[in-house]
């Protein structure tokens, strides 16, 4: 500690010792400056790759699924739906008879904010409860509402009296 | 005007130069993120789409970055030379 006297403004002698330069507390260089915006440009290249990535493996996990019988014929009336799961537990879909050989399917989640949409057969399509979206159930695309997008639909086919799904989700129902 | 202030003032248009493409092209990468957000959550879209949103995306990280690291050069060669 020296032996300055005290400040005629008051500062105290500490602070005379070890002046701290507050105003240059958040004063950033131009090196720090342009390392943040290399940085954010490196996020946004991250937050690419990890959404590629995420497609890529949606994609290999819909191909690696087998196809698999989900009801048979009689369960399911002309008109009429049927929840299932797939290709996993975490995949919620739904089945349409729309004539008596005729079924689609689509995945159930809405493709505005992921609500589950019902089969509203009076009016032959699909809507969300939620912000009151509709699809088409012919082919699952968007037909009013908040929606831009339309339902991925899955593959489906009759077979031995029974309702299969295929392993993939394709635009255009079968 | 001193060489210091010289300095200052040349250093401060480049580095406004720098900004304003480094500035256009974070804007750039920020489009290339949403679209290939958007082709996730999209069943019909096409790899080739994503996989040129993510080279475009590269791209932009080195040009970036070679801007920077060219700003920085200047500005240390600049300062070299006014001793």
């Amino acid at each position: 500690m020296s032996n300055l006297p005290d400040d005629p403004q008051g500062t105290p002698r500490w602070k005379q010792d070890f002046p701290v330069p507050s105003g240059e507390d958040s004063y950033a260089t131009r090196r720090e400056f342009t390392k943040f915006l290399g940085l954010t440009s490196v996020a946004f290249l991250a937050g690419t790759v990890v959404a590629a990535a995420r497609k890529l493996w949606k994609q290999a996990r819909a191909s690696q699924s087998d196809s698999v019988a989900i009801a048979t014929l009689e369960e399911i009336p002309a008109g009429g739906s049927k929840l299932f799961r797939y290709p996993t537990q975490d995949d919620a879909c739904i089945l349409l008879r729309l004539a008596p050989d005729k079924f689609v399917a689509f995945n159930q989640n809405c493709t505005h904010l992921n609500c589950p949409v019902h089969f509203d057969e009076a009016n032959s399509r699909l809507a969300c409860p939620c912000h009151h979206g509709f699809f088409s159930a012919e082919d699952g695309q968007a037909v009013a509402g908040p929606p831009r997008r339309g339902l991925a639909a899955l593959t489906v086919s009759v077979r031995d009296g029974q309702v299969w799904v295929q392993n993939q989700l394709t635009r255009e129902p079968s | 005007m001193t060489p210091t202030i010289r300095l200052r003032q040349r250093m401060q248009v480049v580095l406004h130069m720098v900004m304003a493409f480094v500035v256009a092209i974070l804007m750039a990468q920020l489009w290339l993120f949403t679209v290939t957000l958007e082709a996730m959550e999209s069943h019909d879209a096409s790899l080739s789409i994503i996989a040129a949103a993510l080279v475009c995306s590269l791209l932009g990280c080195v040009a970036i970055w070679a801007l920077i690291r060219y700003f920085l050069r200047a500005e240390a060669q600049q300062q070299n030379q006014n001793g």
